[in-house]
């Protein structure tokens, strides 16, 4: 099943659509937003230099500091009472990235996530059961207003109360499962506990999964527990949202609605493009947004690009399984976070640098955060209960900046590992 | 200030071998403890010693990549009676005065009772006991 025709159009009709939108789209952020007029005139470049798609190297790139250094609508390039919706994600000094929609913006916004439900044989017969997270993270509502675009009944749970949604799914009746790859093994885990037998009691057939890096195993894992098509679904809230690309039945390369996001593969250091089939960053150029157009926007994402046909009959371009980051991003339960987040709110909490470590692991299925933090003379205290009063302050505020829980561990100095004199930050215990 | 005694607060983790790492380097460098006082959470505890020379014991744990701190704490006479201990206490209490914590030690004679008060009200705690017939201790 193909939501819309476009997905399978020959090459040249679709480069003639990316073409024309995205000399639109230039002339649209040049006129309207100083920040890129003053990236072109810097490069020399006008809008008239950009002919068709395949000139979209001339462009610069734009990066998350962009936004945040726009905070909160310096990028827009409509009115505010042109935008109908507001999203965000957590930010490195206490400010987010924002991000706008248009009513154009959320229809196209609904019509990849109608494609993406397709993928996964999704019609107005079926039950979805979203446990993905509703607010400002873009995947709750995201997956849902595509849901109902197709006419399923959606099941708005959100996350958490793990046996709670067990029950609903079993008892709703649900057939499409739309969740985090580790939240799903968590459900059926929790399932099996409660000795439900998986054959009888659900009707799942479909799962759509993403927003945290999965492997091969992990996902074969969620798909036999299951016993279930497993979807993977890709977005960012800098272009969309969840829906700028999806797998379909026939592989696990990630269909990129290219119609509407243009990718690149470059190279993470120097931007140069890198050729089909090789890994390097994604970039992606968002063709038809309105509220908030980005050029060329480095995601961060370590992956490559297929234009082999698919058995599916989408001729638009895949991508492999998001492989790595270029930096050091990490992803908890499936919430963007940078070390350097982590560090602030630390040294915020108390007025000065601590040496701290992040250690992430999993417990069960579903991410754990420790964070280590050396107990130096400077915070020595004597007393137990203003020791965990800093405890508790740093857990605090760690969950009202960035929207994670951590467990914050007070241990003895230099007792955190050393590589060549610096401390390690980072402890990854997933992988 | 008079009365006051310098005690040693030391951040400890909890696990294995923890306070033989501390006594190993006390030991080693010939430092007589006079009290030892240990309180724990699940993860992490706060040891505290009184020793002869606090300040150079501190050097030293601090050289050995110890965090620790000094508080200053009194110390009374435990009377060789039934309600020895209420009797001090009743005293801070009447005074208004409130114990932040409170361990016993014990030396030669009968060992005396550590008060570790709020600093603020450190003068009058022991300016008050000084009156009265409990014995406070100059030095341990």
């Amino acid at each position: 099943m193909v939501w819309n025709e476009v997905e399978c159009s020959a090459k040249e009709q679709l480069e003639e659509i990316q073409s024309s939108r995205l000399i639109e789209t230039v002339e649209r952020v040049y006129t309207l937003t100083p920040f890129y007029k003053d990236k072109f005139n810097e490069m020399g470049i006008t809008p008239s230099d950009i002919q068709s798609i395949n000139d979209i190297t001339k462009l610069p790139f734009s990066i998350k500091q962009d936004l945040r250094d726009n905070y909160p609508f310096g990028l827009f390039t409509v009115p505010m009472n042109q935008v109908v919706r507001l999203h965000s994600s957590s930010g490195t000094t206490g400010k987010p990235t924002v991000v706008g929609y248009t009513k154009k913006d959320m229809d196209v916004w609904d019509e990849v996530m109608a494609r993406v439900f397709t993928m996964a044989g999704t019609t107005q017969e079926d039950i979805v059961h979203n446990a993905y997270g509703y607010g400002l993270f873009t995947g709750g509502l995201g997956l849902h207003n595509g849901a109902e675009k197709v006419g399923a009944t959606v099941v708005p749970s959100s996350g958490g109360f793990t046996e709670r949604q067990v029950m609903l799914m079993k008892d709703f009746g649900a057939s499409v499962l739309a969740s985090t790859p580790s939240f799903a093994l968590h459900m059926a885990e929790s399932a099996s506990k409660a000795g439900i037998d998986f054959k009888k009691s659900f009707k799942l057939r479909a799962g759509i999964f993403g927003a945290e890096p999965t492997s091969k195993g992990l996902k074969e894992e969620v798909a036999k527990v299951w016993g279930i098509d497993y979807h993977e679904i890709y977005g960012l809230s800098e272009i969309i949202g969840p829906g700028v690309s999806c797998s379909c039945k026939h592989s696990e390369l990630l269909h990129i609605f290219e119609d509407h996001f243009y990718p690149e593969i470059v190279d993470p250091k120097t931007g140069e493009p890198i050729e089909d089939g090789q890994r390097g960053e994604l970039v992606i150029t968002s063709l038809t947004k309105q509220a908030l157009p980005i050029i060329r926007y480095k995601t961060g994402d370590i992956t490559s690009l297929t234009r082999s046909p698919c058995k599916c009959g989408r001729t638009m371009v895949r991508m492999e399984s998001v492989v790595g980051r270029a930096d050091d991003m990490m992803i908890i339960n499936g919430v963007n976070v940078y070390p350097s987040q982590v560090e602030h709110v630390i040294a915020q909490t108390k007025g000065l640098t601590l040496n701290y470590q992040i250690v992430i692991h999993k417990k069960g299925h579903l991410d754990k955060l420790d964070i280590l933090i050396e107990v130096g003379d400077n915070i020595m205290m004597d007393s137990i209960g203003q020791m965990e009063n800093l405890k508790k302050s740093i857990q605090h505020n760690l969950q009202n900046n960035l929207y994670i829980k951590a467990n914050v561990k007070l241990v003895e100095p230099r007792s955190i590992e050393r590589s060549i004199g610096k401390a390690i930050r980072i402890v990854d215990k997933r992988k | 200030m008079k009365y006051a005694i310098q005690q040693l607060s030391i951040f400890i983790e909890n696990k294995t071998g923890e306070l033989t790492d501390i006594t190993e380097i006390l030991s080693k460098n010939k430092i007589s403890l006079k009290a030892i006082n240990l309180v724990d959470t699940t993860e992490f505890g706060i040891l505290r010693l009184l020793v002869d020379d606090a300040q150079s014991t501190k050097r030293i744990l601090d050289n050995n990549g110890f965090s620790l701190t000094i508080t200053d704490v009194f110390a009374v006479s435990i009377e060789d009676h039934i309600g020895s201990f209420n009797e001090v206490l009743s005293l801070l209490s009447e005074n208004n005065i409130n114990i932040e914590y409170t361990y016993t030690i014990n030396c030669s004679k009968n060992g005396a009772f550590i008060f570790k008060v709020n600093p603020d009200n450190f003068k009058e705690a022991t300016k008050a006991l000084a009156k009265s017939k409990v014995k406070l201790l100059e030095s341990i």
